[in-house]
């Protein structure tokens, strides 16, 4: 969800990059555990800057100076899936739509979706070597739980005659 | 500077023989086109285009906000590394 940078100041406070789509709400996914069995929280004191405490026997021993906070530097901070709040509707965490089994119609593998990307003009699934947008008409079935999705690739408009389609 | 507006829109001829002929069918297609230069029209709105990036053909599809917007501009050329965390994506 997040990584930790350089210190700030000598109270024990970092510079966090928060990885989350509102930065404000980073602190709602915790406590975030570091990969090794050590559990944080965090607090905002500044614009992207926090103050770290970690939570020895369920009690937030916060990070108290910089010799401290320097020891925290380069830290991921990660948080279980299940604090994140449900997705509604038509929207699903690309989190989840990494990794599905795509198949065709009639059941065909297509592959597994790679990436799903945005770039401002809806998104689109990266499966394979084939690019299709996440639409109804392409992507009729989305079924987390069984890990698949049916994708009913589109077809391509030619113009015969038309230079341009040869290339 | 600005293009000058008596000009008008600069648009690909091709690419108004090919948004034309996927208007008419009304079915799940893609529209792949090479021209990033080519402006979006209002009547593109509703069309997904497959846009080449010099690489593969991603999918835009063109909504209201995008007119007079380049269609190179939703298909970058540099690879994207990683997204948020949190982040969700709309089924359209």
């Amino acid at each position: 969800m997040g990584v930790v940078g350089r210190p700030h100041g000598v109270r024990g406070l970092l510079h966090v990059h928060s990885y989350t789509a509102d930065p404000a709400d980073l602190p709602a996914y915790g406590p975030f555990e570091d990969g090794r069995g050590r559990r944080f929280s965090l607090r905002w004191r500044g614009e992207g800057i926090a103050e770290l405490s970690e939570l020895i026997d369920g009690r937030p021993v916060p990070v108290a100076d910089r010799s401290q906070a320097e020891k925290l530097v380069n830290l991921s901070l990660y948080a279980d899936r299940d604090r994140l709040p449900p997705a509604g509707g038509d929207e699903f965490y690309l989190a989840d739509l990494i990794g599905l089994q795509a198949v065709g119609a009639d059941g065909t593998p297509l592959g597994q979706v790679d990436a799903v990307h945005d770039y401002g003009a809806g998104a689109s699934l990266e499966i394979g070597a084939l690019f299709v947008p996440f639409t109804r008409a392409a992507v009729p079935v989305v079924d987390i739980a069984a890990g698949r999705i049916t994708v009913v690739p589109p077809d391509e408009i030619v113009v015969p005659g038309r230079a341009d389609d040869a290339a | 500077m600005a293009r000058s507006v008596w000009k008008g829109p600069f648009v690909d001829g091709y690419l108004l023989n090919k948004a034309e002929a996927s208007r008419g069918s009304g079915r799940n297609e893609i529209i792949k086109i090479w021209t990033r230069r080519s402006t979006i029209l209002p009547q593109f709105v509703g069309l997904t285009f497959g846009v080449y990036n010099g690489h593969k053909f991603l999918p835009v599809q063109v909504n209201e906000n995008m007119v007079g917007h380049k269609f190179g501009e939703f298909s970058p050329t540099r690879t994207f590394h990683g997204h948020s965390a949190d982040k969700k994506a709309r089924r359209g």
